[in-house]
């Protein structure tokens, strides 16, 4: 009897096992792993040896590269972050249109985001090529002679960022989503009033999707920290080391020198400023985002009170 | 993009340490196969074709041999990352392709007493210059496999639409230089291509042709990489640039010389084959020179390492020497340059135009040490000078050359 019991109670464990196992040993186990050689000395061929808070302080203190790159990071966080959600947003908006053939252009507009990040960097180094890219041969044709945009410092993070908009799709199709899920009745309504379509994005749909936004904001300031990928292949990190991303620096730290201690230090340094920043998001959203369910409860609450009042 | 890659990479790593660690000591089989042979675990770097006939050369071996069983396992792009890892768990292959000793000497197993017991002819029959390169402090850790000097490949098509004549193995870099604005001016093309970012390990070869180095044999940079000479050599190639008969290439310049729109540039034997492949009408010859001085390359050659760890090092030895032998050098022909005297003299490729001038540089190219051996952190240093480099060559910055180099001095 007690054995069914504990069978009864273990049956769902041992079901969710294989993850469970797969979580410690792939993510927990190696994520402590590096906050514990984030404290060591760790050159791969020979023998760690812990140096306490020694990786963190040359990081804050004599590690020049590393504030450089932290600003890149931030800056290209700051332009790429709205950008990309403007740029959805729009797309969204525009796929939602009842017009002719929107199936077509919602699969051409997602496409981008299916392909691999090694492929779009390949992609956009052709497009980008100063002297035999696509995009300064366009602009030829309209008569401005284009920059050398992966030779230029000044223009290469412009470039970088142009490329990684183009994996905008995931972001549109969330938005896409939430707008298709708006009932009509609330712009109906709005159109009885003597609502114009611009009147009707800025005080249904946008009020409407805040909580979308915000999901959006988040995963989108995390995976800016995160690029790698676009900078390793399509710039290397240069030109003049203008594209030297947090990311990179933080590989290239691991593997090219092979410090894994002070990579490991890097990594978890990111990690507390993602943190941080996403806490700060989470902090302003009661600000700005619009619960519906929220609304219904506080304004029943409202009701109530004023029914008090009469008494 | 969905986690931190960065530290997912870190954490995969030593994630696999950990596992690999574990199961090792399980099933420690002391390096037999199951039925009794001496296991050999070879790591190769090469992909795809290289993989297959590589395999060809292994599956051979083990015909030939009934005590032995080597299994090729190539590692691709990810080569570093897993010799790394492997060193770290004490899971290294038994034997494995080597470049980059100064990062990994502390795993190899020193090879001169192997070599020596093999006799002189046995050490005498590779290229001299090629032994510097595989070895750290004078002692020996890799044997010889394949090489590449870098030589002068010249557009024929575009000298002879130019009215120039082509370069000759005399040539010094005021005559290259001559030629490439005569071609500027005839053609509208460039007339020599360079690295805008050059990789700071060949870039040395032009100091050293100009009888300087990027640092003493102590490994210190200030008074040499910042010397006279050494600022001649990158105001010579800032100055081609700016007057424009050069370009500096975002890549190697491979692309702008198969596209006809440079007329020559210094490289690697690399390019021979999609040259050919392309049909194009090309030559090489060897690197122009500074006035007379003897012109210097650049060695980027590849050896065969044994592990420190391997439990079966004779087993190794003997493989290391079959694959670096006759026999297979002859047969990587078309993959690697062969490294012995005698394969080169019995297969003729002296005869052979293309290659000859490769071989030439290799001989007159004796006696330099590249600064990755001499300076302790050649990783960080490298990666600073390719910025200084940089500084200098991009046209939207063209630092001043006195001032980058002095300053990549001091940062030392």
């Amino acid at each position: 009897m007690k054995q069914r019991k504990f069978l009864k109670t273990a049956t769902p464990y041992l079901f969710i096992m294989p993850w469970i196992i797969g979580f410690l040993v792939f993510t927990i186990g190696p994520l402590i792993l590096s906050l514990i050689m984030s404290f060591f000395d760790w050159p791969l061929t020979t023998a760690p040896t812990f140096r306490g808070l020694g990786n963190y302080i040359d990081m804050f203190t004599k590690d020049k590269q590393f504030w450089k790159s932290l600003i890149i990071s931030l800056k290209y966080a700051a332009i790429f972050v709205p950008l990309n959600m403007i740029i959805a947003l729009f797309l969204a908006m525009l796929i939602t249109q009842p017009v002719k053939g929107v199936k077509v252009f919602r699969t051409i507009f997602y496409i981008p985001a299916v392909i691999s990040g090694v492929a779009v960097s390949i992609i956009w180094g052709w497009i980008l090529n100063g002297d035999y890219g696509v995009l300064n041969y366009l602009l030829s044709l309209l008569g401005i002679k284009g920059p050398k945009w992966l030779v230029d410092p000044a223009w290469a993070l412009l470039a970088v960022i142009i490329a990684s908009a183009f994996g905008v799709g995931t972001m549109m199709l969330i938005f896409y989503t939430d707008i298709k899920n708006i009932p009509v009745d609330v712009y109906e309504a709005a159109s009885i009033d003597g609502a114009g379509p611009a009147r009707k994005f800025f005080s249904i749909t946008l009020p409407i999707i805040t909580p979308t936004i915000l999901f959006n904001l988040i995963t989108s300031i995390i995976s800016s920290f995160q690029q790698v990928t676009l900078v390793m292949l399509l710039t290397g990190g240069g030109p003049l080391k203008s594209t030297y991303f947090y990311g990179l620096f933080t590989y290239n730290n691991a593997f090219k020198h092979h410090k894994l201690g002070y990579a490991s230090a890097n990594a978890w340094v990111m990690f507390i400023i993602i943190l941080l920043l996403t806490a700060v998001v989470f902090k302003s959203s009661s600000a700005w985002v619009f619960y519906e369910t929220e609304a219904k409860n506080s304004g029943a609450k409202k009701t109530k009170k004023k029914k008090g009042g009469r008494k | 993009m969905k986690r931190k890659i960065a530290v997912m990479c870190v954490l995969a790593l030593t994630g696999t340490m950990m596992l690999t660690a574990c199961g090792n000591k399980k099933d420690s089989n002391d390096g037999k196969t199951s039925d009794g042979k001496t296991a050999i675990r070879f790591a190769t770097w090469d992909v795809a074709d290289d993989v297959d006939a590589q395999q060809k050369l292994v599956d051979k071996f083990n015909e030939e041999h009934d005590d032995i069983e080597v299994t090729l396992e190539a590692y691709g792009s990810d080569f570093d990352t897993k010799i790394s890892a492997g060193m770290g768990s004490g899971d290294t292959p038994d034997v494995m392709y080597m470049w980059n000793y100064p990062a990994y000497a502390d795993g190899l197993e020193p090879l001169d007493e192997y070599i020596d017991k093999e006799g002189d002819d046995y050490k005498n029959d590779f290229y001299s210059t090629l032994w510097n390169y595989n070895s750290l402090d004078g002692t020996t850790y890799g044997i010889p496999v394949g090489f590449t000097t870098h030589s002068l490949f010249y557009n024929k098509d575009l000298f002879a639409q130019a009215g120039v004549e082509e370069p000759t193995d005399d040539w010094t870099w005021s005559d290259l230089q001559a030629a490439a604005k005569t071609i500027e001016e005839k053609t509208g093309q460039k007339g020599f291509a360079f690295q805008m970012k050059p990789d700071p390990y060949d870039f040395e070869m032009y100091l050293w042709s100009n009888g300087t180095a990027y640092c003493d044999e102590d490994g210190q940079m200030a008074g040499q990489i910042d010397s006279k000479e050494s600022q001649e050599v990158f105001k010579m190639f800032q100055d081609m640039e700016k007057d424009g008969y050069a370009i500096a290439t975002e890549k190697n310049g491979t692309d702008e010389f198969r596209a006809g729109t440079a007329a020559m540039y210094v490289y690697g034997s690399w390019s021979i084959a999609s040259l050919n492949e392309d049909g194009m009408n090309y030559g090489v010859a060897k690197i122009p020179s500074f006035d007379g001085k003897t012109s210097v390359s650049i060695l980027s050659s590849s050896g065969l390492s044994i592990s420190k760890d391997s439990k079966n090092k004779d087993a190794a030895w003997e493989f290391v020497k079959y694959w670096t032998g006759e026999e297979c050098n002859k047969a990587r022909i078309g993959m690697e340059l062969p490294v012995l005297n005698s394969v080169v003299e019995s297969e003729g490729i002296m005869d052979e135009p293309e290659y000859a001038p490769f071989y030439e540089m290799l001989e007159q190219s004796d006696g330099h040490t590249p600064a990755s051996f001499l300076i302790e952190d050649w990783s960080e240093i490298s990666e600073n000078l390719s910025l200084s480099f940089e500084q200098i060559f991009n046209p939207s910055s063209y630092m001043d050359v006195k001032d980058v180099l002095k300053e990549a001095a001091d940062a030392q």
